[in-house]
């Protein structure tokens, strides 16, 4: 059991001690999270540590100046200890309040299933609005306050993509305002992908301004809807410089819901 | 000093239950409902199917929000001459549903939402209804597009 060897002891101190990378952390959370072992280890270092604390939380005098570090650290410490705690005790209490609402895909976009195969395989049995199950405030359970927000556009209708390209930008702006960090993804998939092809799209001059502008905006168009414009019509896709092209737009779609993005159609 | 420590503890973890369960606690049931479209139909069945979600879940169980912006905004226009649109609407409002307008589309159209929209006040308008909607959905509420 305590054989653990992935962590050194110096390391999992380290880690208590909150003394190392960010990167490096989030990858021991992961790990530790996933370990019963190292949990156990890991907790019993962090009492170890807290009566360490405790018992020194005053500090005698005439190590003042050098001390004055430590226990500021210390009370830093302290402080990452409760909010750990607290953090814990709030997760447990939504868990009780709300038990197991697994975050999934339930319905998809009705206004989206036309012409395309892979929506048609899941597309939901009441067609009238498209509804996606709460995507639980992960994000500040990890502490994180990046809005991640993916935009799916599957019309080719001018009206409505000039309207899109308006929401899109207005949400961009709105975000670099307010100065909250963001990533907006707009995937397209369907009739959606006129939009970013070369040869259709009316707005090419814009996106690639956007682009441009907002470093954390991301065109991804759907690779089924481009295999099957091939293999239907004949037509050799090609996109807009800067647009990734992703698996499928609707897998797509469930990955990003699943990671915590807000989903809008428009 | 074990004790307290355990004490400190388990102080901490009832206080952050507390607040988890608290915030966890403001309606079991949250949805939220995209309306752009100017289509009159498409309003209608934003009315229709909030209706019919108080309907299943009770109205003290559910927060619902209808966050309105570009085209969806004309339904409080519709609702100022429309006696049927506007009695629905009232209605909604009644059993707790929040009608949100979008402050962009109202400065893009030049619309005054005190003259041209049914029933809105300041408090009604958010900055971005795009914004808006994400920022729900990461309060944990459920995105619904008729």
């Amino acid at each position: 059991m305590s054989k653990e060897t992935r962590f050194s002891d110096e390391f999992l101190n380290a880690f208590v001690d909150d003394q190392i990378a960010a990167e490096e952390k989030s990858h021991a959370y992961t790990e530790i999270s996933q370990d019963e072992a190292l949990n156990r280890q890991v907790c019993e270092l962090r009492k170890l540590r807290d009566l360490v604390q405790l018992a020194y939380r005053e500090p005698p005098a005439p190590l003042a100046r050098t001390a004055g570090q430590n226990s500021h650290q210390t009370r830093l410490r302290f402080g990452v200890a409760a909010s750990v705690l607290l953090t814990l005790g709030f997760v447990l209490g939504n868990q009780i309040r709300m038990p197991a609402t697994a975050p999934s895909v339930t319905a998809v976009p009705a206004a989206t299933t036309q012409n395309d195969e892979i929506a048609n395989r899941v597309a939901s049995p009441q067609p009238v609005a498209a509804v996606t199950t709460p995507v639980v405030a992960r994000n500040e359970i990890l502490g994180m306050t990046t809005s991640k927000v993916l935009i799916h556009l599957a019309r080719d209708d001018a009206d409505q993509l000039s309207q899109a390209l308006d929401e899109v930008e207005s949400l961009l702006k709105h975000y670099r305002e307010t100065r909250q960090s963001a990533r907006v993804e707009v995937v397209v998939n369907g009739k959606g992908l006129e939009l970013v092809r070369i040869e259709t799209s009316a707005f090419a001059g814009r996106i690639q301004r956007l682009q441009r502008e907002y470093a954390n905006l991301t065109f991804a168009a759907c690779q089924n809807t481009i295999d099957r414009l091939a293999r239907e019509q004949k037509i050799i896709v090609r996109l807009l410089p800067g647009v990734i092209t992703i698996d499928s737009g609707m897998a797509e779609i469930m990955r990003r819901h699943n990671q915590g993005w807000a989903y809008l159609q428009v | 000093m074990r004790k307290i420590l355990a004490l400190a503890t388990v102080a901490l973890l009832t206080l952050g239950a507390g607040l988890g369960a608290a915030q966890a606690a403001d309606k079991e049931h949250k949805a939220v409902y995209h309306l752009n479209s100017k289509e009159t139909d498409t309003q209608k069945d934003v009315l229709r199917n909030s209706q019919n979600h108080i309907n299943a879940v009770g109205k003290d169980k559910l927060d619902l929000r209808i966050v309105m912006h570009a085209g969806g905004v004309n339904l409080l226009k519709t609702a100022m001459t429309d006696v049927e649109v506007k009695s629905q609407i009232d209605n909604l409002k009644l059993q707790g549903v929040k009608f949100v307008v979008c402050k962009v589309t109202l400065d893009r159209n030049k619309i005054d939402y005190k003259k041209d929209l049914y029933d809105v006040s300041e408090k009604d308008l958010v900055p971005s209804g795009v914004a808006e909607i994400a920022l729900l959905q990461e309060k944990g509420f459920s995105y619904v597009k008729p």
